[in-house]
């Protein structure tokens, strides 16, 4: 039938213009168990021997032989941080850490003042620890850049829910201090209020906390882009939470069943835990790998795009492989499940390169040499964990 | 004799793409080669990246460029860019100082959970006054009273009167002496029990004291409650509990990530066999100080019996003996103690 052909023919040429389809630049994790085994072995040696002063140096090995062995289009990524900086962050959280102890244990008095500091104190972290870890990565001679201040972060951290939760603690001691005693606002009810607001919007205070970090990060010259929306992290987290409350009922339901029928001890009630633990660790499973695939199909960062294809019940299967075979080996194979997670999550990750690396440019203060000229600065710390 | 023409790539710190060059290895300059450029450099000026794996290395240029390549003896003739990075890459490369290390770690970490910590622990706790400690008591028993778990002893006020006194004839004379202060609860929820919390504040059940068939019975109680004060087993079991978290934390700190279990079981088994040895020495100390108040050990061992036996209050029970040494051992050694 020639007339169909003749449509054909012009479908074909009209309807199917010439897509450039983005080249890919292949992402690959080449590190091995071996390899890492050896250095993780002589770092927490070094780490246990000097009393944790050397973990700073133990953690600038790992990330440097991470950030190395990983190649985007063949070529490594860098991580650039020097021991001492890291040093001192812990020295200030160690410092945060012991008063916090100490507080809580012995002068039970202070803990509304620490936690009041904390919170005070939590944006700063956030902003120094992002911009630590963005300055000291590179790749290809270029330094990625978090450009924030304090009160970008203390909005995002704390948003609207923040102030509610604020207002309501507020009322609580306002009331308690001019009644003494809580009449008209119970504690009980401030907590309820406090766990339904932050119940029910977790998930937009996830993604603005992800947009925050993703749309302050910067590469040559180019922001990233965070487009993903409240809704669609909504999805994820009742999902997982369905997962948990069905292997919730299926573990109590046969519990139930099984103690009228047999009258069990408490070491068999025990194994009722199982299909719940097993029923946890696939909600956990399923929750990181679909907000990991979220966050990142979500992200393009100048002409880069991402896909990433994490699947919940592999992620749980080897979490849940990886436990085993620590626990079964006394820890031996503790480097063996961190590099097969890496290059797990590295073989399912693709990035696409659609337009070109041009559109990456450079300037002074990403040049890697400037990274290191900061380093006397005092506030140049790694607080983060 | 040409020790170093080294083949990688060159970035010029603009542009995120790369050149084909060689950088060349000379005396006291180093010259790179590419297709459209030739740069001679001052080789003191070069810094090279530590060594890491299998990994490439990169060569820092003055002009703010940067060249990469495969590791390569070479390199380390260089400059380096950290030198104490360089000590721990030349150990990184040897299995036998992996296996060395692993034997070091096993050993440390065994010897200070044995002797090191036990012993430091006993250190700091005892120079740290047991008042440090009281607002921790206080704390514990306001919020039993307000769970409660406790509510006022339902005993007759003269027997209470009666144990009070013999309580503090029991602890005439110790060093703790002065911080002792005894409280009955009523306790359906938890049973027969007692409890020496923070700062010297001890608590004893009605179910307890209901237990006893003597008054000897509710003394020897109190007296192993006692030795858990005296020896300042608070303060010890949190410095060392701590201390193994904080161990199990850094030596699992890359498994943490991965799996939540790794580090929270070992943890816990490892804080219960501290809290065993405790209990053991407060028995010791119970037995001495109850010889040394004209009381024999035995009634100690009676009471502990008639607690395993249950009573028909199986559950009740077992919340004051799962967390102590078996029974009969301690029985047995109350029994041996009585007769020495």
């Amino acid at each position: 039938m020639p007339t169909d052909l003749t449509l054909r023919g012009e479908l074909a040429d009209t309807s199917i213009p010439a897509i450039d389809t983005p080249a890919e630049l292949a992402l690959r994790f080449n590190g091995t168990a071996s390899e890492y085994f050896r250095i993780w072995a002589v770092n927490l040696c070094l780490t246990l021997l000097t009393f944790g002063v050397f973990s700073a140096w133990a953690k600038v090995r790992k990330k440097r032989y991470f950030y190395s062995h990983t190649t985007l289009d063949s070529t490594p990524f860098q991580y650039l941080a020097q021991p001492l900086p890291i040093l001192k962050g812990r020295l200030v959280a160690v410092v945060l850490f012991a008063a916090w102890y100490v507080g809580s244990h012995f002068f039970t008095t202070l803990i509304p003042y620490l936690l009041a500091l904390g919170a005070v104190i939590a944006p700063w972290m956030v902003v120094r620890s992002a911009a630590f870890n963005a300055r000291y990565s590179a790749y290809r001679n270029m330094t990625f850049r978090f450009d924030s201040r304090y009160w970008d972060a203390a909005k995002a951290v704390y948003g609207w829910q923040g102030i509610v939760v604020g207002v309501l603690i507020a009322g609580f001691i306002f009331q308690k201090n001019n009644t003494g005693a809580a009449t008209f606002m119970p504690i009980v009810f401030v907590i309820g209020m406090v766990a339904l607001v932050l119940g029910t919007s977790f998930a937009w205070w996830i993604r603005r906390l992800k947009s925050y970090l993703v749309s302050r990060s910067s590469f040559g010259g180019k922001a990233g882009e965070f487009a993903a929306t409240g809704g669609q992290f909504f999805k994820i987290y009742f999902m997982g939470g369905l997962i948990m409350t069905l292997a919730g009922i299926i573990g109590g339901g046969l519990g139930g069943a099984l103690t009228i029928a047999m009258k069990p001890g408490l070491s068999q009630m025990a194994l009722l835990l199982i299909p719940i633990y097993a029923g946890y660790v696939f909600a956990y499973g399923f929750v990181q790998a679909n907000t990991g695939n979220l966050v990142w199909n979500s992200i393009s960062l100048g002409p880069l795009r991402f896909k990433s294809t994490l699947k919940g019940s592999e992620l749980a299967m080897l979490y849940l492989t990886n436990a085993l075979a620590i626990l079964g080996s006394l820890g031996l194979l503790i480097p063996w499940a961190v590099i097969r997670t890496l290059r797990y999550r590295a073989e399912h990750m693709q990035v696409f390169n659609d337009g070109g690396l041009h559109a990456f440019r450079g300037q002074d203060q990403t040049a890697v040499q400037a990274a290191g000229a900061e380093v006397g600065e005092f506030f140049d710390l790694d607080v983060s964990l | 004799m040409n020790d170093g023409a080294l083949q990688g790539q060159y970035f010029d710190g603009v542009h995120p793409i790369g050149a084909q060059a060689t950088l060349l290895l000379g005396g006291s300059e180093a010259v790179l080669i590419g297709a459209q450029f030739t740069q001679r450099y001052v080789r003191a000026r070069l810094r090279v990246s530590p060594a890491i794996g299998s990994a490439d290395r990169f060569v820092a240029l003055p002009d703010g460029g940067q060249f990469q390549c495969l590791d390569n003896p070479a390199l380390d003739t260089l400059p380096q860019e950290a030198r104490s990075e360089g000590m721990v890459a030349w150990l990184e490369q040897r299995t036998a100082v992996a296996v060395l290390a692993i034997v070091l770690v096993a050993g440390a970490a065994l010897g200070g959970y044995f002797y090191g910590l036990p012993a430091a622990a006993q250190r700091v706790a005892e120079a740290m006054p047991i008042e440090t400690e009281q607002a921790l008591g206080e704390k514990a028993l306001s919020w039993l009273d307000q769970a409660e778990w406790f509510g006022p002893s339902q005993i007759m006020p003269e027997s209470l009167d009666h144990i009070r006194r013999g309580f503090e004839q029991l602890h005439e004379g110790l060093p703790m002496a002065a911080h002792y202060r005894l409280e009955f609860r009523a306790a359906p929820k938890i049973g027969p029990n007692a409890f020496a919390l923070p700062g010297g504040t001890i608590v004893i059940t009605d179910q307890m004291i209901q237990l006893a068939a003597t008054a000897d019975e509710v003394l020897a109680v109190l007296a192993h409650e006692l030795g858990h004060v005296e020896r300042r087993h608070a303060m010890r079991l949190i410095l060392q509990d701590s201390a193994v978290a904080v161990a199990a934390g850094a030596i699992t700190a890359d498994a943490a990530s991965l799996s939540v279990a790794v580090a929270g079981l070992p943890t816990l088994l490892a804080q219960a066999k501290y809290s065993r040895t405790f209990e053991s020495e407060a028995d010791e100390f119970a037995f001495g100080l109850l010889r040394r108040k004209g009381i024999s050990p035995d009634a100690f061992a009676d009471i502990m019996e008639r607690l395993a036996a249950g009573q028909g209050n199986r559950e009740a029970a077992l919340s004051f003996v799962s967390s102590h040494p078996v029974t009969q051992e301690r029985v047995q050694r109350a029994r041996a103690a009585s007769r020495e």
